[in-house]
């Protein structure tokens, strides 16, 4: 017997056994695997929706399941417990996040070294087999292998130390200085690198500044490596022709050269002061330094009666130490 | 606002961590919020959505006075409260009968919002069919034309996507495709015009809402042949006020993290080639190295095997070396 008329004879039963999984459309279904979403972009067929809408919803519903299920079902799978899982690629339809992305966390000292070694990061598991009591126990936290040498029942006093030498008491200092020298670092990678940002921040703004003064907003500067490209700079023209604004413009600027810088570090004593002149000393400043941040009238009264020497805590305690 | 606490033990402190912005969020939580006059289709339907919506969805049991298009601080205080970032409130007026409004959140702020009016409603529990296990994520089925043409339409698409499958999965089950949601629009009318968007109401085709199990067959190929059965609930919305985000906002919003490369080789991304985990969590990879040089092999040390004097005139002057520094030790 011929080859592919068995074929055709067996695609033939199988045909007339089950129906057919193949889903004909005019314009074809788009998936979104990822989010398992299908979309049907024919429009909806008005004499169909109108002679009986409910077997016309659900038949538009099968059509589009069964194409997503074609896809879902050529996916690469792995198993599992509950059955074969279809491995998902990335969603292509984009949604809102519902919370802003995360800040970048800066990396601790510890991170940096084990960068720079190569050093990857390995999980270390709360467990610790205990060899005596032969299980897995804690290796902090509740009945803690940490606190095994405070909390044991009996304790071994070496000879040389004296009578009322406590193990249990320095265990458990010994753990706790740890456990401080811990957020102590913690504590100062944090101090550092808040320090680091804002010197970052503040060169950040000077070079940005310093891109504005070249012509072509520093597009053309030489960057350094790492160096990021300026981003919504754009350059500004005032118009070729003639225009009313542009002596405002030049006025305005030639003013600004004529007058004094104007800094607001640049403190002015708002009293009136008709003697005042343009002196070279600052009396506001001498006076805060003579009389150590007191103020004038401390400084006055002062100069009136010497100070009287009172003993300060400290000296009171030298002379009248333990004796 | 909120206060903010300063977690004082590990449990808040958890607490609060799982509560910060993550680079893959977790699937978004919906409250349900009644509103001081409901009816009987109402609270049908905001029990059905629940029970679609569970486990990531939390049921307010008291009314409250809120009108979102008016006032959406009751909202943003919500949302930070129950650290939800769906709403949907529902109304019954006589000017706006059967009222649902969904609400979606961005940063604890309303980004936009969509109101639909329930035109007909049939209960889940009128359909004696079986029902999908609680919390298995849908199939999500869209079927007009006008969801990817028509502004309004397409901001339904995205909330109702967002609102039932909007977070990312790595994997599904394939016998876990229990259930599919349909959302489909009545024939589009010829005079829709696709720019305006403040078509009044009775203009815009309905949307049917529905729900059907999904039934495997064998298909005598890979892909099994999928027939439905209703499942409900069953509901006619009609598209009535709505809220669009600001754009600063949205694309703030739509930002996307940047794929670490492990996430890519668990399967997020791309396939990896060469590699995989075993049971044991292990990763097993195969690795190509060339061709091993035999000549070098270090085999056992006789004195018939040594290189010869001519052998190591030869080697030496290849490499620039003293050849009498070779023998040495033999003098």
């Amino acid at each position: 017997m011929d080859l592919s008329a068995v074929v055709a004879q067996q695609t033939a039963a199988q045909a007339a056994k089950y129906k057919s999984v193949a889903v004909e459309k005019e314009i074809p279904l788009e998936a979104d695997v990822g989010l398992l979403t299908i979309i049907d972009p024919n429009p909806i067929d008005a004499e169909a929706y109108q002679a009986d809408r409910e077997v016309h919803l659900q038949a538009l519903a099968r059509d589009g399941v069964q194409a997503l299920l074609a896809q879902v079902f050529a996916l690469p799978t792995k198993s599992s417990i509950h059955g074969p899982l279809a491995i998902l690629p990335q969603p292509t339809t984009k949604l809102p996040r519902a919370k802003p992305l995360p800040k970048p966390r800066m990396l601790t000292k510890w991170e940096k070294f084990a960068n720079a070694k190569g050093i990857s990061h390995r999980k270390r598991i709360n467990k610790v087999w205990d060899e005596e009591k032969k299980e897995w126990v804690a290796r902090w936290g509740y009945r803690g292998k940490n606190k095994e040498a405070e909390q044991q029942w009996l304790h071994e006093i070496p000879a040389n130390k004296p009578a009322d030498y406590d193990p249990r008491a320095e265990a458990r200092k010994a753990r706790k200085e740890r456990k401080d020298k811990n957020e102590l670092a913690k504590q100062k990678n944090l101090e550092y690198n808040a320090r680091m940002q804002a010197k970052r921040d503040v060169i950040d703004r000077s070079v940005a500044r310093s891109r504005m003064s070249t012509a072509s907003m520093g597009k053309f500067d030489k960057t350094l490596e790492g160096e990021k490209k300026p981003r919504g700079v754009k350059r500004k023209f005032a118009p070729n022709e003639a225009s009313s604004t542009e002596k405002e413009r030049s006025m305005a600027l030639i003013s600004k050269l004529d007058g004094k810088p104007v800094s607001k570090k640049a403190r002015i004593d708002p009293r009136p002061n008709p003697g005042r002149t343009e002196d070279v000393l600052n009396v506001r400043k001498a006076v805060k330094f003579a009389s150590r941040g007191a103020g004038s009238l401390a400084l006055g009264r002062s100069l009136e009666k010497p100070k009287k020497r009172t003993m300060s805590k400290t000296s009171r305690k030298k002379m009248g130490g333990r004796h | 606002m909120l206060r903010t606490v300063k977690p004082r033990n590990a449990r808040v402190k958890r607490a609060l961590a799982a509560r910060e912005p993550k680079e893959v969020e977790d699937p978004r939580t919906a409250v349900f919020v009644k509103g001081t006059t409901g009816s009987e289709v109402l609270n049908g339907v905001m029990k059905d959505l629940l029970a679609l919506k569970k486990p990531h969805a939390i049921p307010f049991s008291k009314k409250n006075t809120i009108r979102p298009f008016e006032d959406t601080a009751s909202l943003d205080f919500w949302a930070d409260k129950n650290d939800a970032s769906l709403f949907v409130c529902s109304q019954n007026t006589k000017k706006r009968p059967n009222d649902l409004i969904f609400a979606r959140m961005f940063d604890h702020k309303v980004l936009d919002m969509i109101e639909l009016g329930v035109e007909s409603f049939i209960p889940m529990v009128d359909f004696k069919t079986p029902k999908a296990q609680p919390g298995i994520r849908p199939v999500i089925h869209f079927g007009s034309e006008l969801f990817d043409t028509h502004p309004r339409y397409m901001q339904v698409k995205s909330m109702f996507l967002d609102f039932f499958n909007g977070a990312p999965m790595t994997a599904v089950s394939l016998a876990g495709l229990e259930y599919v949601i349909s959302i489909t629009l009545a024939p589009t009318p010829p005079n829709l015009n696709l720019e305006d968007t403040s078509a009044s109401p009775s203009d815009l085709p309905l949307i049917h809402f529905r729900c059907y199990t999904v039934r495997l067959l064998a298909s005598g190929v890979r892909t099994p042949r999928t027939e439905l059965v209703p499942m409900g609930p069953s509901l006619d919305l009609r598209l009535r006020r709505h809220q669009d985000p600001d754009p600063e906002v949205l694309k703030h919003a739509m930002k996307q993290p940047k794929l670490k490369k492990a996430d890519i080789t668990s399967g997020l991304g791309k396939k990896v080639k060469n590699r995989e985990t075993d049971e044991m969590g292990d990763v097993r990879a195969r690795i190509h190295l060339k061709k091993q040089n035999l000549d070098k092999l270090q085999t056992r040390k006789m004195k018939g095997l040594k290189p010869t004097q001519m052998e190591i005139d030869g080697e030496a002057s290849d490499s620039d070396m003293d050849p009498v520094a070779g023998d040495g030790e033999d003098s």
